[in-house]
């Protein structure tokens, strides 16, 4: 909007005829304070102001001052009952309703917002205020006032009935909140348990992955996976290996397979490797070639050895001895068993 | 309690509220005696309804007394608003629409010479500065084509908008906001024509 259509529009919002949005603008529009718009407005005030004084005259009930200060009187003491307006703000705008906190409501909305005991002491107030009402009425004026008494226990009537909706719909909520309250509850144990079983299939998860490492790894190292491959190959050779004078009951058994060259031995009673040795396996062709070490437990018969072996054509035998851990590349320990091709 | 027949509830003075936001019972008393009779006429054209109007009045007596609404001198006079806040909260329950059917059943015309013989209690609203103020608006009132003063009452006690007045009499909306706004500038003419007046030479 121009200026000039705001200052236009001054008339038109001191009777509150402009639509929301305009009234917003020309509000904004006042607080910058604009010295003509603001001269516009106190003329046009002055002019609204005006209207009702042309109305024809009609008072209000006698009675109604004695009830305002009857009622007065009952709420001292809750001055501060906060509450807010359900209704929209209508026009004039803002700056015409001339108050620091314009605070619209109605009588049912600020009902809505007070507690039973403070609507329980509103309808004895209204009691009260009807009885005193009753003693006032009791004047010169009892003919004038009996119209006005008997709208005015009309009123209390449609006050009882008022409260006793609030108190029903009070209710009302009350019992909507319990079932809201009871479908939490029910959400949050279902959330409990979902979680317990999350957290239980979690474990699960970790056991099978553990079982599965387990088992790759076990698959990936078994020497009887590597037997039953070498088995399976149609180049395969055997030899017999039997115990040496320090150990008689001690024999194996020797696969070699040239093309992929693998090697399996299988031992049986060789005795347990004292602390710092192992049993190594050597090729005797010109000299011996060590192909691989392995350690025997206390309390084991016999053990599998897998191993990839280097070409060996012209190996005449195979030995195992038992030599220092990490031993050297010439046998030196004593040997247990052996076997020649 | 009868007021000084030369108070005015025109010219109430903003001293006067203040009394009333400090607690003064009498202040109060004389606020309510000065412009009770002026507010409720007000909310009864608007409201159409006696029942209503008086629930209303009490309403915002109330809320001054308990300064829930509070009255701000550097916005206009304290009758401006006080009767801001009636017209308002009036068109505000009106909207509502609870009170719709009451006001047709009970519609009044604008307060029959009965309705003021059995309400009116003596020397309520008759202040020589008021009086005069009632025939200064009704002479600038009845001065005012038909049409004009027909869009200044649907706005102002209907509480309707240009657009709604605009939809409801079947006219452009520019047509209404015109009508308005000259029926406005007229009414302002008018009281600054007696303003300067009254003015001394």
């Amino acid at each position: 909007m121009t200026h000039g259509e705001l200052e236009d529009a001054i008339p038109l919002y001191v009777i509150g005829a402009l639509e929301r949005s305009e009234r917003q603008v020309l509000d904004a529009h006042l607080l910058s304070g604009c010295p003509s718009c603001h001269s516009a407005l106190r003329e046009f005030q002055a002019v609204a102001t005006a209207l009702p004084f042309g109305l024809d005259v009609v008072s209000p009930p006698r009675l109604l001052k004695a009830s305002i200060m009857a009622a007065q009187a009952s709420t001292v003491g809750h001055d501060t009952m906060g509450h807010t307006s359900d209704l929209p703000r209508l026009g004039p705008g803002k700056w015409m309703e001339h108050v620091s906190q314009p605070d619209s409501r109605s009588t049912i909305a600020w009902m809505n917002g007070v507690p039973k005991w403070i609507i329980g002491s509103a309808v004895a107030a209204a009691v009260a205020g009807s009885v005193a009402m009753a003693w006032i009425a009791h004047d010169s004026h009892v003919t004038d006032d009996s119209v006005a008494l008997t709208q005015w226990k009309a009123q209390a009537a449609s006050a009882a009935s008022r409260s006793a909706e609030l108190q029903r719909q009070l209710e009302e909520r009350e019992q909507a909140l319990l079932r809201a309250r009871e479908e939490l509850q029910r959400s949050l144990a279902d959330t409990a348990e979902l979680k317990d079983q999350l957290i239980q299939r979690e474990a699960e998860l970790d056991v099978l992955k553990t079982q599965l490492d387990l088992y790759e790894k076990r698959r990936a190292r078994t020497p009887e996976d590597e037997l039953a491959v070498l088995l399976r190959t149609q180049t395969v050779k055997a030899a017999v290996l039997a115990g040496t004078e320090a150990a008689r009951d001690a024999s194996g058994i020797f696969l070699y397979d040239h093309r992929t060259r693998k090697a399996w031995l299988y031992t049986l009673n060789l005795p347990a490797c004292p602390a710092g040795t192992e049993y190594r396996l050597w090729l005797l062709n010109e000299k011996p070639v060590s192909v691989g070490a392995f350690r025997v437990g206390k309390g084991e018969t016999s053990h599998l050895f897998v191993q990839s072996v280097p070409d060996f054509p012209g190996t005449k035998a195979f030995s195992v001895s038992l030599e220092p851990a990490g031993g050297g590349r010439q046998p030196a320990g004593v040997p247990y068993l052996r076997s020649s091709l | 309690m009868r007021q000084d027949p030369e108070q005015a509830v025109s010219t109430i003075e903003p001293a006067l509220l203040s009394r009333v936001m400090k607690g003064e019972h009498q202040a109060f008393s004389l606020l309510y005696d000065l412009s009770g009779t002026l507010l409720y006429s007000l909310a009864l054209k608007i409201l159409g309804n006696r029942e209503e109007a008086a629930d209303l009045l009490q309403e915002i007596y109330l809320e001054i007394r308990k300064k829930s609404v509070r009255y701000d001198v550097g916005r206009g006079t304290p009758i401006a608003w006080l009767i801001t806040l009636t017209r308002n909260r009036a068109v505000d329950r009106l909207r509502a629409g609870s009170i719709r059917a009451k006001r047709r059943s009970a519609d009044l015309p604008n307060g029959s010479t009965a309705e003021r013989a059995a309400d009116q209690p003596s020397g309520s609203f008759d202040a020589r500065a008021d009086q005069e103020l009632r025939r200064l608006i009704l002479a600038a009132a009845a001065g005012l084509p038909s049409a004009q003063r027909e869009a200044i009452e649907m706005a102002y006690y209907a509480g309707l908008s240009y657009a709604d007045i605009s939809s409801r009499l079947n006219q452009p909306p520019e047509t209404v906001k015109t009508r308005i706004k000259l029926a406005m500038i007229k009414l302002r003419e008018a009281l600054q024509k007696d303003e300067e007046r009254n003015i001394p030479s």
